[in-house]
């Protein structure tokens, strides 16, 4: 009975702070939006004028809300906004070009994020979201099996992983490793071009996926498929794999650390996370998720306010303490609890040289037409030469 | 007596207008932007969108991946078709039997597919069709076959999508041939039998001809629902590999919700209609000159 008073009576506490407090309403998605309440009590608590309305939306709903959302101006203030889907519905013209607030903000300021997250942020040269998390992709691998065939390491450099899968292959495992995805291909081929300096557009705009970098990129990655090492669609089980040793090295992101340990302790102690091969560099692909400001939100100031609060180093580690996921400010990652967690503390590392795919409505047809020129050179139809100059055709031609 | 025209608007004007709203009107919409340039950036402000007139339809007669989905689809209608039918058939005529054992276990099992969802089939089928450590494989590694890469093949990927689409209609469609069977009346067999005609004979001869309106039926929605593949590849392959298994909602989905080229999905799911309707009305003429 007292317990329900005390409830009671903090119940009716919170609600005459709340009075007239201005409503922000912000669309979350998956483990974020059941977590993000945490963090707007925190905001209330500093800030009693504003009340904040954090509505979960399930992932595999979130693409459909949005756009009926959009095409039917029923849209929150804030919303979350997988990396990848800043483009297409960033110029749809929905979103709060954030310019002018940047410019008066004193957290929020490019220099204080990841490079590559906040080039997410940008679509047509406006910078519409703000990094809220980010993850990006690192090598997994089988430490005991790698052993086995001479590495005490993890292959540093692309001839080291070539050398080591052909060896695990030797040694017994069915593959060496895994690169194919049945969809989004790209996400496992861009690194590797990024890597040996090539991209899909130069900073004119032109389309240079037939030059030397792109093509040695192309090749080398698939030579994997090619000679057999590594899964030609239709891969396993990617835990059953690890354990069992069929593909000991894989690249993936952070939330695949918790996973492992959770799911196949048995090989505790046997596996590490590593930096991508270097060959100019070490690229990987950056994603995440940002933050974005509809144009017909009737608060914007009040919806900055919680972006920026959300973009506060010790409000970006308090995100991790809770979902474990990345923070886009590298302050945040001098703190204890991100380097206590050394194969964390690799993606930190990662951080600083990952990168985003072009932020252009095209790009998601760009990506269709690279995952099946990809497939035509993995599948031995065409040489990667061959494929690339017919990329760069499609690419001319979606781009004309 | 005449009917008040009062009443008529009460008892079919909801219905009516319902249809209105949710059918007629979204039809008519999408056949007026399959005229216009509607893409991205015209879907937050209509102004941006212009009738470019047939142009849609001229680069889709144009467009490689269109005809390689068209013929990808009528691949699977032509194969899919009198198996669904076939099969359905000689099940619903087993189950039928007065002879046959555990038959409300059959009907069940056969039944099952149709009611789970198609996301929840795909992930089994794609482990059971996975080359390394799939079922299929593993059983027909028992008989020393080495099985194909199902999903991985070019050649055997539109297949496997095929096997999953029948095994999935056919428990649909024993239900509806059950149906027209138990209206078959005994006496009709009684008199074949007199007559000496077999077992066979009868079938061909009396189950058949009774048949002829389930099976009219049961072609006609196969057809159109075949004509509509989109699940199954979407969660098996997703058009891969080297878009075999591409089919033609599935490059409408791909056009209008990836790429939000809405014009150009729209003249796309008008095609499919134009050929829904060709193949149907084609259908009816057929049973019509045969009656």
């Amino acid at each position: 009975m007292r317990k329900t008073l005390v409830v009671l009576s903090v119940v009716m506490l919170l609600v005459s702070f709340n009075f007239g407090a201005t409503k922000i309403t912000v669309w979350a998605m998956g483990e974020e939006a059941k977590s993000l309440d945490q963090l707007a009590e925190l905001f209330m608590e500093e800030y009693p004028e504003y009340e904040v309305d954090i509505q979960a939306i399930p992932w595999a709903n979130a693409y459909d809300k949005i756009l009926t959302g959009i095409a039917g101006r029923q849209v929150p203030d804030i919303a979350q906004m997988g990396t990848t889907w800043m483009a297409p519905f960033g110029s749809m013209g929905a979103f709060e070009d954030l310019a002018p607030y940047i410019e008066n903000s004193e957290v929020v300021k490019p220099e204080n994020f990841f490079q590559g997250a906040w080039e997410t942020g940008i679509v047509d040269g406006k910078q519409f979201g703000i990094p809220w998390y980010v993850d990006t992709r690192a090598m997994y691998y089988r430490t005991d099996l790698l052993a086995q065939v001479g590495y005490d390491h993890a292959p540093q450099n692309w001839d080291e992983l070539y050398d080591a899968v052909k060896k695990l292959v030797e040694n017994g495992s069915r593959y060496g490793i895994t690169l194919y995805q049945p969809q989004d291909n790209y996400q496992v081929l861009l690194p590797f071009v990024w890597q040996n300096g090539g991209d899909i557009l130069d900073s004119a705009g032109n389309v240079i996926v037939d030059q030397p970098e792109f093509v040695e990129a192309f090749g080398y990655y698939t030579r994997f498929f090619t000679e057999g090492l590594t899964p030609i669609a239709g891969g396993g089980n990617l835990f059953q794999d690890f354990a069992s040793g069929d593909t000991p090295i894989f690249f993936s992101g952070p939330w695949m650390v918790s996973m492992i340990r959770a799911q196949i302790p048995q090989i505790d102690g046997n596996w590490d996370v590593a930096l991508m091969p270097e060959n100019k560099s070490r690229t990987s692909f950056m994603g995440g998720s940002d933050l974005v400001i509809f144009r017909d939100s009737k608060n914007k100031e009040a919806a900055w306010k919680f972006i920026e609060f959300l973009s506060r180093p010790d409000i970006q580690v308090k995100w991790y303490q809770i979902v474990n996921a990345l923070p886009s400010v590298p302050k945040a990652w001098e703190d204890p609890l991100l380097q206590s967690d050394p194969m964390i503390a690799t993606f930190g590392e990662q951080l600083n040289d990952a990168k985003a795919p072009i932020n252009i409505p095209e790009f998601q047809e760009i990506s269709v037409s690279i995952d099946s020129r990809v497939q035509e050179a993995i599948y031995g139809r065409k040489t990667p030469e061959q494929a690339a100059k017919d990329l760069k055709k499609d690419i001319e031609k979606i781009l004309k | 007596m005449k009917t008040p025209l009062r009443a008529i608007i009460g008892f079919i004007g909801p219905s009516i207008i319902l249809l209105l709203i949710f059918m007629l009107i979204p039809i008519v919409v999408s056949l007026v932007i399959s005229f216009t340039d509607f893409d991205v950036y015209a879907i937050y402000d209509w102004g941006r969108a212009s009738f470019i007139g047939f142009e849609n339809y001229v680069n889709l007669m144009q467009d490689p991946l269109f005809w390689r989905a068209l013929l990808n689809t009528l691949y699977a209608l032509v194969v899919a078709m009198p198996l669904t039918v076939v099969l359905a058939l000689s099940f619903a005529t087993l189950i039928n039997r007065e002879a046959t054992y555990f038959k409300n276990f059959f009907k069940v099992s056969f039944y099952l597919p149709s009611i789970t969802n198609t996301v929840a089939i795909a992930i089994v089928w794609a482990w059971m069709l996975n080359p390394d450590y799939g079922l299929i494989n593993w059983f027909l590694g028992l008989f020393g076959i080495q099985g194909p890469n199902w999903l991985g093949d070019p050649i055997w990927a539109m297949p496997s999508v095929i096997m999953l689409v029948v095994w999935k209609a056919v428990g649909y469609n024993i239900i509806l041939f059950t149906a027209g069977l138990q209206n078959i009346p005994d006496y009709l067999y009684e008199a074949a039998e007199l007559d000496g005609a077999s077992r066979f004979q009868q079938f061909l001869h009396v189950t058949i001809p009774s048949l002829r309106p389930t099976i009219f039926f049961v072609t006609v929605m196969t057809v159109i629902g075949y004509l509509q593949l989109f699940e199954e590849p979407y969660m098996l392959t997703a058009g891969g590999p080297l878009n075999s298994t591409l089919s033609i909602v599935l490059y409408l989905y791909r056009q209008g919700f990836r790429f939000f080229k809405l014009g150009y999905a729209s003249s796309i799911a008008f095609m499919l209609f134009l050929m829904i309707f060709a193949l149907t009305y084609m259908q009816m003429s057929a049973r019509r000159s045969e009656v």
